[in-house]
């Protein structure tokens, strides 16, 4: 790998999540975020030469959603611009790799959507091959149940075990002021719930709800005026993996391991070991499992690295927002700003983002306090 | 951009209203076959596959790119999906070259495709905005008022728009892969049923089922293929607000930045005698005269007389869609990124029977949303 530029996060700001905002539409969640960010990094838009975002028609209800999104971002004069149909953790994703052809060296990112338009257990059936897979009515809470017993097979989980996970980031959600669920619930009291589909209890499985989120980026040379402790970007990959849920080996993350891989690699680091926080969008706790033997680390068991410390998307699960928040949270951790959840001492993190049914693909950043190449 | 890329490798498809013989997954994978073999390339040679296309109701299927995996080969790699309104496959093409000129991938595959067929594009392409009672006018309904705006500010004769359309037909009789070739003449244009007010019937794009895809490569990868590439000159999208007082529809801002920015790096002053061939946007025909103003070919106010006079015919100054461009065919998604493979395929000199003769510097340009969203690239036969 050869010398790349430095790029950091530099500002970061979210709507605390809900889950449901009845008084305002998507882009008015989104305008008073995207001030927020730019006045964190002290600056107005006009600082900013490239904007991209993220989000998804079928989560707005609509076609051209994005389309409000200009309106709020500060898209007059004409703005250099591009838009993901995916989580808006990619769009920061593609914003890196304009950074490093050299197209742009300030990045405005957004998560946009208002997820309480529709069903998303209806809409996400959506997504799945419409020919073999949709009209078999799966969503994602079953694909999720069917991947959660084949990886409960392999390898003797417990509903037990899943209950503790889950549990862990409900109390670390307790210091979150952004997360839609901020009461605890012990062990007990979430392995006493209802089946959501067996056997992922509705104690387990995410609560979805609607946020608006704004990040900004910046290259070596802006980012240092622009934020005190810039987060730099030290290695980022993502994979995607075949849909069908018969052609790959639900219970094994293979472009979560191979995106670790290369984006550690990229970072200089031999292991997700030698980070100290881990965002992951695992949306529940067999998830969860699966991204951290992807990684490399142990399945369970709570030393470092710090997993979710934010409460993770079990906390409140935006979709087409959540990843780009977990790579948010770790801009918090690493500057200082996680108040209420700051993990002490962090100064490496990785923040994992994921797409489609049962993590068909996969997004790993990993970031430090120090930049990467000199 | 950090360092040169090219398009090495260009597949389309058999544009048409019904692709009956195939799926969504087998439509895109014989415009991938097509790119990969004119490429020389496998799959295992691909880096990153980036695919776009316009609003999923199209078709029904939510993030189509998450089931398309295994037909585009993505298995393993990195994979983006662009959507950016109508301009979406041009915007999609960009990503892929911005992947090459980052220096992080050597060959990049490009896909853009719709099956318009599956589903309904009038509602589809209905947006329902807030605070406004849903038209479900569909992009006709939308367009028309900014097309009466045109006339009336340059007081251009009703026959430019019909003119615009059969010469599109002509072309497109000349391409193998149009959806729409039957010859039809200005006056057939005109006696045909008004739809919105002054876009009649035949001045209007078809809904079409059809995919694209290129291969993207550094230097060093495009000179080991078989084939005379088309080298990236200059590239942009812009996008502009859609509430903003003082917008114009009619000669975006975004459109005019847009183009200043690609000519300046594509070292272009004089677009009109520097430019041998354009691909241009225009799903409906007046389009094509708004256009050739806001791309800086002519004066604010004479794009229509260009047009009145011929010189954007086939085998004129300088021919604007000699694939018959959008109005022949028309798989929304894909018509932004065929406009920039055409481009290509003009500058490779392998357009075929719609070959512009000598063309070395082609424009590929598409426009979407409310007229807000712009992405274009020129190409030249040259590095």
């Amino acid at each position: 790998m050869s010398t790349l530029r430095n790029v950091a996060v530099v500002g970061f700001a979210q709507a605390p999540i809900v889950a449901h905002d009845a008084h305002r539409v998507a882009s008015e969640m989104l305008y008073p975020v995207v001030r927020q960010a730019l006045a964190q990094c002290g600056v107005e838009r006009d600082a900013i030469d490239y904007q991209t975002a993220g989000s998804a028609d079928y989560i707005d209800g609509r076609p051209f959603g994005f389309v409000g999104a200009l309106d709020v971002m500060g898209t007059w004069p004409p703005r250099q611009d591009s838009h993901l149909e995916m989580d808006a953790a990619f769009a920061a994703y593609y914003a890196w790799i304009r950074m490093q052809a050299g197209e742009c060296d300030t990045a405005l990112v957004v998560g946009y959507g208002k997820v309480s338009e529709g069903e998303p257990e209806r809409i996400l059936n959506l997504q799945l091959d419409p020919y073999y897979l949709a009209p078999l009515g799966l969503g994602p809470m079953t694909t999720a149940a069917l991947q959660a017993s084949a990886y409960m097979a392999r390898t003797g989980t417990s509903d037990r075990d899943l209950a503790e996970i889950a549990a862990r980031r409900r109390a670390a959600a307790v210091g979150n002021a952004d997360a839609q669920v901020r009461t605890a619930a012990s062990a007990d009291e979430l392995q006493r719930t209802p089946w959501a589909v067996e056997p992922l209890r509705q104690g387990y499985v995410p609560p979805i709800g609607e946020s608006a989120v704004c990040l900004i980026l910046a290259a070596e040379g802006k980012a240092e005026t622009m934020c005190k402790q810039p987060v730099w970007i030290g290695g980022v990959d993502q994979r995607a993996e075949l849909q069908s849920l018969g052609a790959r080996d639900l219970t094994r993350s293979a472009s979560t391991k191979l995106a670790t891989e290369k984006a550690l690699a990229m970072a200089g680091l031999a292991s997700a070991n030698e980070v100290d926080v881990i965002e992951t969008l695992a949306a529940n706790p067999v998830e969860e499992m699966i991204v951290r033997e992807a990684m490399g680390l142990p399945a369970r068991g709570e030393t470092r690295p710090a997993i979710n410390p934010s409460g993770g998307p079990l906390a409140g699960h935006p979709l087409m927002m959540t990843g780009l928040i977990r790579l948010g949270e770790a801009f918090r951790q690493l500057s200082g700003a996680a108040d209420g959840h700051a993990v002490p001492n962090a100064r490496r993190a990785i923040a994992h983002s994921a797409q489609g049914h049962c993590l068909q693909q996969n997004l790993v950043f990993v970031l430090g306090r120090e930049r990467r190449w000199s | 951009m950090k360092r040169p890329v090219a398009v090495v490798g260009v597949g389309q498809t058999k544009h048409s209203a019904r692709r009956a013989d195939v799926n969504i997954a087998g439509l895109v994978r014989e415009a991938v076959d097509r790119a990969l073999l004119d490429a020389g390339l496998e799959h295992k040679d691909i880096d990153a596959v980036v695919i776009g296309k316009a609003p999923d109701m199209l078709e029904g299927v939510m993030q189509p790119e998450q089931f398309l995996v295994g037909a585009v080969g993505g298995h393993l790699k990195p994979v983006v999906r662009i959507h950016t309104a109508g301009s979406v496959g041009a915007t999609t093409a960009l990503a892929a070259v911005t992947h090459v000129a980052s220096g992080l991938f050597e060959r990049v595959l490009t896909i853009a495709f719709e099956k318009q067929s599956e589903g309904n594009a009038m509602w589809a392409l209905s947006p329902t905005m807030p605070f406004m009672p849903p038209l479900v006018a569909g992009a006709g309904g939308y367009f028309a008022p900014y097309i009466r705006a045109y006339i009336a500010r340059t007081g251009a004769p009703p026959h430019i728009g019909p003119m615009i359309a059969a010469n599109a037909r002509a072309n497109a009789g000349r391409n193998q892969y149009a959806h729409l070739q039957e010859p039809m003449t200005v006056d057939d244009v005109m006696q045909s049923p008004m739809l919105w007010d002054p876009i009649r019937y035949l001045e209007t794009c078809p809904s079409s089922d059809g995919a694209i895809a290129m291969v993207v490569a550094s230097e060093a990868a495009a000179k080991k293929g078989p084939r005379k590439p088309a080298w990236v000159k200059g590239g942009a999208s812009y996008a502009e607000a859609m509430w903003v007082p003082g917008r114009d529809q009619v000669n975006p801002h975004a459109g005019r930045a847009c183009a200043k920015h690609v000519y300046a790096q594509a070292g272009i002053t004089d677009p009109w005698n520097q430019i041998d061939a354009a691909e241009i946007y225009v799903p409906f025909s007046w389009f094509e005269a708004m256009w050739l103003e806001n791309l800086g070919f002519c004066e604010i106010g004479q794009g229509w007389k260009v047009v009145e006079r011929g010189e954007q015919k086939f085998g004129a100054h300088l021919p604007m869609n000699p694939s018959g461009g959008v109005l022949c065919s028309n798989p929304i998604g894909a018509s932004g990124m065929l406009r920039l493979g055409e481009a290509a395929l003009q500058v490779m000199g392998r357009a075929g029977a719609h070959q512009v003769e000598g063309a070395k510097t082609a424009l590929g340009h598409a426009y979407g949303g409310g007229a807000q969203y712009f992405a274009m690239w020129v190409v030249g036969a040259e590095l």
